[in-house]
């Protein structure tokens, strides 16, 4: 489904973009994500399709905002019979749809007794109750425990995708873009890129979206010989070899780089490999299980090392390493001109 | 600091309390018992008091519950005038509010000339009563159901309106019962505001008499002590309603 919004109030956006299975909106907080969605439910003034003119009422959008929304008088079960015409079966069809969702037992109870996650599938299963073309969730994971959040989001990917119905969930965070069929990332009102979120988390189209994906190291570099499939790159007085993405690569290029995908060896480490170079430690910090870095520059370089990633030797600031990279995992994109 | 504050504040809060329930010790030790009676006509205007109050409070319910509303949800520019307009009857000195409806509503005014010709007189009638009940206690009830509209989250309201609900069905089913306690509270306000009415119905609406006029010609009749049966029907029908609602309230908060 192709989704062509355009608003003035209370921010001004402009959204072209293909939804497909569940798809993620990617953005920062005040991005206007939120409005986005209210304006393709038709409760925000905007210009678009699909359903562009049409009531709120008349949409066949089915809208989950965030923190689910449940009606706090209301029963799970009378919530999901909100949208249901009256009648006979009309409780009988709820707790069907709840039953479909796996929260059934929750019918009776009120929504101040529901969990985050049951809340959102009953949320859902209202939704569902007035046969929807389009699912819209405003920040799905927001109101979930930390504990559960990713495998409730996982489960929610599951269930969406298993209805076939198309679903437009917009978040700030990049764990419900990697787990999504399709993703679009957007940043001062426009999307910057789309496309399959393995295809995104690849080959980020920007700083901007390098962010927003999570990348960490974001380097200015210079492109000093390019060859098939590879080039070599000028980067803060180190020379880098780096995977390229088609394209013509010439001048400058911009880098990126995730802190887990910088591995780091003892000073004196034997071997041979690509992109190797010493490096002073400026900080360490225990993050968990996992151990997070910086470097001295430049380039000042912020690296997670996982626990079984961890040279022998003890890490102190002040200390040497060896930093490596694999150069698959060095991301190009074209500067901003 | 334990849980129920300073002791000091609690001493304090205990002499406060006791002031403002004072005079109803008063007068449960001043009444009469023996030979407890109300006075002759009493019986009267406990009736028009009754059964106009409760006219009053439908009219006022039906007319002031759009307007809560409409005040709670309107956007846009002419917030603060429209809040003043809100303001002014709900400010206005009772006597005071009384002569204006006079000088409007009155034999010589203008609307009262008007309504008169289609047989309307809004001078001692039952709708004057009526009308002096509804300048009086409205507001209270508008500025009470306006906050209450106003706590409802919009979102509801926009998530009933996707769930394909005209937005007719969504005022009944999703604000009106998520504002039904602050309605109620506004309501129980209204009904003793409207059963005490004194200052405008003094001067529009002398006759019928209703309770509080009563208690003032019987207080200038027969002294203090002839009016305590009355006085304790008039609290006793003005009371039970909002001291009711007012603990279910705070219960359902607490």
């Amino acid at each position: 489904m192709e989704i062509a919004y355009r608003l003035e109030r209370p921010i001004a956006l402009t959204a072209r973009l293909t939804v497909e299975g569940f798809t993620v909106l990617l953005g920062l907080s005040g991005e206007g994500k939120s409005s986005l969605l209210k304006a393709i439910a038709g409760l925000l003034p905007a210009a678009g399709e699909p359903y562009g003119g049409l009531a709120p009422q008349a949409r066949p959008v089915g809208y989950l905002p965030q923190g689910a929304g449940l009606f706090p008088h209301l029963k799970a079960w009378e919530n999901v019979a909100f949208a249901l015409p009256r009648g006979p079966a009309r409780r009988a069809a709820a707790c069907d749809l709840l039953a479909a969702m796996g929260v059934e037992e929750a019918a009776e109870r009120r929504p101040a007794a529901l969990s985050g996650g049951e809340r959102q599938r009953v949320a859902l299963a209202r939704a569902l109750a007035r046969r929807p073309r389009l699912l819209l969730l405003d920040e799905p994971t927001a109101a979930l425990d930390v504990a559960t959040r990713d495998e409730i989001a996982a489960e929610l990917v599951g269930r969406v995708r298993r209805l076939g119905i198309p679903a437009l969930a917009v978040t700030h965070d990049p764990h419900l873009a990697a787990i999504a069929d399709r993703m679009a990332v957007m940043e001062a009102g426009r999307i910057l890129q789309q496309g399959r979120p393995g295809a995104v988390f690849a080959a980020p189209a920007s700083a901007g979206v390098a962010r927003l994906l999570g990348f960490r190291n974001l380097l200015a570099a210079t492109v000093a010989a390019a060859g098939p499939g590879l080039v070599r790159l000028d980067c803060a007085g180190l020379s880098l070899l780096a995977a390229a993405p088609a394209g013509a690569w010439q001048g400058r290029a911009g880098v990126a780089i995730r802190s887990e995908e910088i591995g780091l060896l003892a000073a004196d480490a034997d071997g041979e490999g690509p992109n190797r170079f010493p490096v002073r430690i400026a900080t360490v910090r225990e993050e968990a299980l996992a151990l997070r870095l910086t470097t001295a520059g430049p380039p000042a370089l912020d690296l997670l090392l996982a626990r079984r990633d961890l040279p022998a030797a003890t890490l102190a600031p002040g200390g040497m390493a060896v930093c490596a990279i694999d150069p698959a995992h060095i991301h190009l994109f074209q500067p901003p001109p | 600091m334990t849980r129920s504050g300073h002791p000091a504040a609690a001493a304090a809060g205990v002499a406060v309390l006791a002031i403002l329930v004072a005079p109803f010790l008063a007068l449960a030790f001043a009444t009469r018992w023996a030979g407890f009676h109300l006075a002759p006509g009493d019986g009267g205007a406990v009736a028009v008091s009754l059964g106009l109050s409760l006219v009053s409070l439908g009219l006022i319910a039906l007319a002031g519950t759009p307007l809560a509303y409409w005040l709670a949800r309107r956007q846009g520019r002419g917030g603060g005038v429209i809040d003043a307009l809100v303001l002014l009857p709900f400010l206005t000195p009772p006597l005071a509010m009384g002569i204006l409806l006079a000088a409007l509503y009155g034999p010589y005014g203008p609307a009262g000339q008007l309504l008169e010709r289609l047989g309307l007189v809004l001078t001692n009638s039952a709708p004057a009563f009526v009308a002096a009940q509804i300048y009086g206690a409205m507001p209270y009830y508008v500025v009470a159901a306006r906050a209450a509209f106003a706590a409802v989250p919009a979102d509801y309201e926009e998530i009933a309106l996707t769930l394909g609900k005209s937005p007719w069905a969504v005022f009944w089913r999703v604000s009106l019962p998520l504002a039904r306690l602050g309605l109620a509270a506004g309501l129980a306000t209204a009904w003793v505001r409207a059963l005490g009415e004194f200052g405008i119905v003094l001067i529009i609406a002398y006759f019928p008499q209703g309770m509080p006029v009563k208690l003032w010609v019987d207080l200038q009749d027969s002294g203090l002590g002839a009016v305590f049966p009355l006085l304790w029907v008039f609290l006793l029908v003005a009371m039970p309603l909002p001291l009711a609602l007012g603990i279910f309230t705070r219960r359902r908060y607490a």
